[in-house]
């Protein structure tokens, strides 16, 4: 019935041949009116999309490129100029860059005499290890522009806002503005970095972790505001170039929520023993960025005496905003909630069915892998009425040396729920792959139900652990028990022997320890 | 291989495999609270934006509607969230408005409805968009 109040389809097509030469021309307010919420269909600049993506980071492009391998007709907007949006333009990549270089200049500096190896003068070239980094970025990012080509997706170079429901209107980077309709719509702005009341960022004395990434010279002396992974890899960084590190947290452990407090302990021995000074239980009061350096008052965080700092560079690392500013979500009646987070259902959907919202700007952790999972699932939910994310084995890494990285519960978690839970942990100074590395700092900790065995919670620090949570968050999805990991056979001598033994270690006992 | 195949009958381990996935046959398209929601509860415009949307058309379930043409289909027709993907468009059945029920023009979705002209509109089509380069 709705299909005859519809314009007719042919006098649409004869004009079709002046829409496309519209399309990228119109800029002026005049002009830009007429296409206004309500316009009329021989205005429609092109084709109604299956599905309209706005932002072209990880949960944008993953879902883009799922859309398109889907056959749905898709378009994505960014506005960046590049795809990839924070995690690959200036997260989890380039900092894994300058963590991996820096770590091996850090290496060959002190820890190469006891290997064998007597190495000459060292000297740090920082521009040639940004440009290395920047060498990873451009090529991960073309490599994306490939596969939007190769899956037929549209990429719309421009910052979308909502005309109306279905419509989104599109500021071209290149100049004048398009706009885009879609029958489902997905929101994945991503967010930004909060920022510290009464300390402006200007990204080069005090910074966030996009400036962390792209100084020019090593600080002398540099202040982190927050103990968290952001901050603690950044402040990792810069110490291992020769900065003077201080992390201020406010609470009194370091790594944020989530990480086991044994393992945060640990870790903060050994970033200590690192050279990286640590204030916890600390909040800072004010800031001062008006001279040569940053002057920083704080004092404990129940209250005490008040201390100043003085630094180089101040880095504020107190977390991550969902970020929805331009939408115009306002005129669509979209709702976020008290941190900023739209508000969506178990299929991603917000209050209008056809737009979905999933990564940063919802709910969750605030990480990349989560925010891939749900855009693959939120196009499954669009294509074939059903998608999944399991929210309880989504893995945390902290790329730190030795790394940190867990899945599931931790013990204060299991405590506060009042679980009958096991502990088994075996360390690596007991493994002989990581002994014969000469790096053999930390420990493989499981946590499982003391009546099943099941597995609740996996937490490693030490070399590799980013890559060795992998086989605990598959133990966790599949329900195993601690059993099952101690009764797998691994290869020998490899560090996830360590894994292996701390299974052992929970339900019955280790062999080497 | 024996002794491996011992071992393997003595413990039975958790991880099985349960053969190739599949989408569940039913599948509940309801709203419900995103499980990493903080208060695990949706605001309530979640069911006053589809009451709203579903008031007319079979989507709404209309008493008689349901009894007609979707006698099939289930309690979530009622549910606080109306139909809307609960169900396919196929069970609930056709979009024709039941006898001697009309339609006014203004119930229908905004997009459906009749646009006002605007000057910028009709200039624009006298001058055959000419308008819209000046």
């Amino acid at each position: 019935m709705f299909s005859r109040l519809l314009p007719r389809a042919a006098p649409r097509s004869a004009l079709q041949a002046q829409q496309q030469s519209l399309r990228y021309v119109r800029a002026s307010p005049t002009t830009s009116s007429l296409f206004h919420a309500q316009q009329r269909g021989y205005a429609t600049p092109s084709e109604e999309k299956d599905l309209v993506i706005i932002g072209g980071g990880v949960a944008g492009y993953v879902a883009a490129i799922k859309a398109g391998q889907e056959g749905l007709k898709v378009a994505c907007i960014e506005k960046r100029g590049a795809l990839g949006g924070t995690c690959l333009n200036v997260g989890c990549i380039p900092s894994k860059s300058l963590l991996n270089n820096s770590h091996l200049y850090h290496q060959i500096l002190h820890d190469t005499k006891n290997r064998g190896i007597e190495v000459g003068d060292v000297k740090l070239n920082l521009a040639q290890m940004m440009k290395a980094k920047e060498t990873s970025v451009s090529g991960l990012t073309k490599g994306i522009e490939f596969l939007f080509k190769k899956n037929n997706v549209e990429y719309i170079k421009g910052t979308g806002a909502f005309e109306d429901e279905h419509t989104i209107k599109v500021n071209l980077v290149d100049g004048g503005e398009t706009s885009v309709r879609g029958k489902n719509i997905l929101i994945a702005t991503g967010s930004e970095s909060t920022p510290f009341p009464g300390l402006e960022i200007d990204e080069k004395k005090v910074i966030t972790s996009t400036g962390a990434i792209a100084l020019t010279e090593v600080p002398k002396k540099m202040t982190v505001i927050g103990g968290g992974i952001i901050g603690l890899e950044m402040a990792s960084v810069w110490s291992r170039l020769g900065s003077e590190v201080t992390v201020v947290e406010f609470l009194g452990q370091i790594g944020g929520p989530g990480m086991d407090n044994e393992v945060a302990k640990q870790s903060q021995k050994l970033l200590s023993k690192q050279g990286m000074k640590f204030k916890l239980n600390t909040k800072v009061v004010s800031g001062d960025a008006s001279g040569e350096g940053v002057k920083l008052e704080v004092e404990a965080a129940k209250g005490g005496k008040a201390e100043t700092i003085e630094s180089d560079v101040v880095l504020v690392a107190i977390g991550r905003r969902p970020y929805t500013k331009g939408l115009n979500l306002e005129s669509i009646g979209l709702e976020t909630d008290t941190r900023g987070r739209l508000v969506i259902d178990s299929e991603y959907r917000t209050k209008l069915p056809h737009i979905r919202v999933v990564g940063d700007c919802t709910f969750g952790p605030m990480l990349a892998h989560k925010a891939e999972e749900e855009a693959v699932a939120a196009v499954e939910f669009i294509t074939k009425g059903f998608g999944h994310v399991n929210y309880g084995a989504i893995p945390s890494v902290m790329y730190t040396h030795p790394e940190v990285a867990w899945v599931g519960a931790n013990e204060q978690e299991l405590k506060e729920q009042g679980v009958n839970y096991k502990v088994g942990s075996f360390p690596f100074s007991a493994n002989s792959r990581a002994k014969t590395n000469l790096d053999s700092d930390g420990m493989v900790k499981f946590l499982a139900d003391a009546e099943t065995d099941r597995i609740l919670g996996v937490h490693i620090i030490g070399p590799n652990a980013g890559e060795m949570i992998a086989e605990g968050t598959l133990a966790l999805e599949y329900g195993a028990s601690t059993e099952d990991i101690g009764r797998t056979c691994h290869a020998h001598p490899t560090l996830a022997e360590a894994f292996k033994e701390a299974a052992m270690n929970t339900y019955g006992k280790a062999v080497h320890y | 291989m024996f002794a491996s195949t011992r071992v393997l009958m003595h413990r039975q381990p958790m991880i099985r495999f349960i053969g190739k996935r599949s989408i569940p046959q039913q599948v509940d398209h309801a709203p419900h609270a995103h499980p990493a929601s903080p208060d695990h509860t949706l605001p309530e415009s979640f069911s006053s934006y589809r009451q709203r949307a579903t008031s007319h058309g079979p989507l709404g379930g209309g008493q008689q509607r349901v009894a007609s043409s979707a006698a099939s289909v289930p309690s979530t027709v009622m549910s606080p969230y109306g139909a809307i993907g609960g169900h396919s468009a196929k069970q609930l059945g056709s979009v024709k408005p039941a006898s001697g029920e009309f339609w006014d023009r203004s119930q229908l979705p905004k997009r459906f409805q009749r646009l006002q002209w605007s000057e910028a509109e009709i200039e624009a089509i006298e001058s055959g968009g000419a308008s819209m380069h000046a």
